[in-house]
């Protein structure tokens, strides 16, 4: 018997503008599995994520999440399903109003169902496992990107949800940080057995944390499988986007180089 | 050709008021539906009723007190002129009750309160802050904007209240110090014409001026597109917009009830 996809994206289309971001794409994430998404800047990455978490909605096509439609719902009927989904901004959407032991707590406090006491020993747990242990008190404002980012992960993950989306979860961390934040989040996704969507820019850091690999380029998906041989991809573009190549058929190099 | 800009120009002006004003409403009634039954985050509400209302009664007592004064150094020369002292505290009184109390404070208000609330929802829509709430199921209308909606419309019209005292004291002070009236002269002046419907013509205006100022700078800090450049324009729009709301609604006010 087969089991139901946590994500399924049937021909979803969305148009900013005059510009098609999304042309049709369908998509499906088994449960418990790790899919990257990689692709060209404005290839519509961190769009599919919010398509997923009803932040967006799509012109076309159908998304449907843990078993729950996401298109034409109203806020209030979206809330049960985003319950059920932990999300890192790429921009972090840390609350400014809240010190960092408190945005962190907030997904379990908005919840309800745990102590206050249980609460802050979830939430110390989670602040000593990205390494920010002593800085509970502090405003977000007083924190560097690369904490503001480990603050937003502990964010995304205090609540063992059953779907996490992490948006460029490494962007402006050093390699060393990066690999503790994988190394958290791969051992993270053991524990809760989570279906992990992420965006990075990082292919090389993002294929070691992935099971499969989807890449994104004109609002299509080129290719999709496993990450560890996306580097030998049959597709031209995909493999110079890989690869990093400044020769080759990947329209955006050749028009930002000439 | 000149003549078909100037159409383009009021039709695309028009249309830009047209769907401010729409989404005004349309936030309005998102506040109002929050509000049956209450979705209210209690510790939001009294942060804001702080940072709003207490935050406010300095700069509220100085501009009252000088505007009562104002009313009376004007009218001091005339009344001294045709013997009229009893008559100085009405005038003030009056005029500032009725009109330069709710209004001023109001206007006050907006440009301390108004624009730092548009600038702060305005903030945190560029920095997906609201994006933030609603992937936690947290609705932004009833977590952020309905406790400062109801902040300002509650603060507004205790601070209008609170000015109208401090104004008449302004008042009397000049009058005593300036203009050699004595303080039991002014008192009557007050309390023998001036009638409860005067102050109380100020307190309806009040509330619905926090209303226009509460709605103008939620509705411009959540519709902010752009950077920090889009939060600029959308404080200057809130301000603006929260300006000429309260002078119309205080027209209206005044024509159909005030006469």
């Amino acid at each position: 018997m087969s089991v139901a996809p946590v994500i399924k994206l049937t021909d979803v289309g969305k148009r900013y503008e005059r510009h098609d971001v999304l042309g049709g794409i369908s998509l499906e994430v088994a449960a418990g599995s790790r899919l990257g998404l990689i692709g060209p800047a404005a290839s519509g990455k961190s769009v599919i994520l919010k398509l997923v978490a009803g932040l967006e909605q799509p012109d076309r096509g159908s998304v449907e999440v843990l078993g729950t439609e996401m298109v034409g719902k109203r806020e209030v009927d979206l809330g049960a399903v985003r319950r059920r989904i932990g999300m890192l901004f790429q921009n972090y959407a840390l609350f400014d109003f809240l010190t960092v032991e408190r945005n962190v707590a907030f997904p379990l406090e908005r919840r309800g169902g745990m102590t206050t006491d249980e609460i802050a020993a979830k939430v110390a747990e989670r602040l000593r496992a990205v390494g920010l242990a002593g800085s509970e008190h502090k405003l977000t404002a007083e924190l560097s990107g690369g904490m503001k980012k480990r603050v937003g992960i502990a964010r995304a993950t205090v609540a063992d949800a059953e779907l996490v989306i992490y948006d460029e979860p490494t962007a402006g961390l050093d390699p060393v940080t990066t690999q503790k934040i994988y190394d958290l989040l791969s051992a993270d996704q053991i524990r809760t057995k989570a279906t992990v969507i992420a965006v990075s820019s990082d292919v090389i850091a993002l294929a070691g944390f992935v099971d499969e690999i989807a890449f994104l380029y004109q609002g299509k998906i080129l290719y999709r499988g496993p990450a560890a041989t996306i580097a030998d991809a049959p597709d031209p573009i995909v493999r110079q986007f890989v690869r990093g190549e400044l020769e080759g058929p990947l329209e955006d190099v050749r028009r930002d180089a000439s | 050709m000149i003549g078909d800009k100037w159409v383009a120009a009021v039709g695309a002006g028009g249309m830009k008021i047209a769907q401010e004003v729409g989404g005004i409403m349309i936030l309005s009634g998102q506040v109002l539906r929050a509000l049956f039954p209450p979705r209210i985050d209690r510790r939001e509400l009294v942060k804001n009723l702080y940072k709003m209302g207490n935050r406010s009664v300095p700069i509220i007592v100085l501009t009252a007190f000088f505007a009562g004064a104002l009313m009376v150094l004007q009218a001091g020369p005339f009344v001294k002129k045709f013997g009229a002292t009893s008559l100085a505290g009405y005038g003030a009184g009056y005029a500032v009750l009725r009109e330069i109390g709710p209004i001023l404070i109001a206007l006050m208000f907006s440009g301390r309160v108004g624009a730092n609330n548009t600038a702060e929802l305005a903030t945190m829509t560029v920095t997906e802050q609201l994006d933030g709430l609603r992937a936690l199921a947290i609705d932004p209308v009833a977590y952020l904007v309905v406790p400062r909606v109801l902040a300002m419309m509650v603060m507004l019209v205790a601070l209008t209240a609170l000015g109208d005292l401090v104004a008449l004291a302004g008042a009397m002070v000049v009058a005593r110090g300036m203009l050699d009236i004595d303080w039991m002269t002014m008192y009557h002046s007050f309390a023998d014409t001036l009638k409860p419907f005067d102050f109380l013509l100020g307190i309806y205006k009040s509330i619905a001026f926090g209303a226009a100022i509460a709605m103008s700078s939620c509705y411009f800090g959540v519709a902010v597109r752009g950077g920090a450049v889009g939060v600029g324009k959308a404080v200057n729009a809130a301000v603006v917009a929260a300006a000429v709301s309260i002078m119309l609604l205080d027209f209206f006010l005044t024509y159909l009830v005030g006469g």
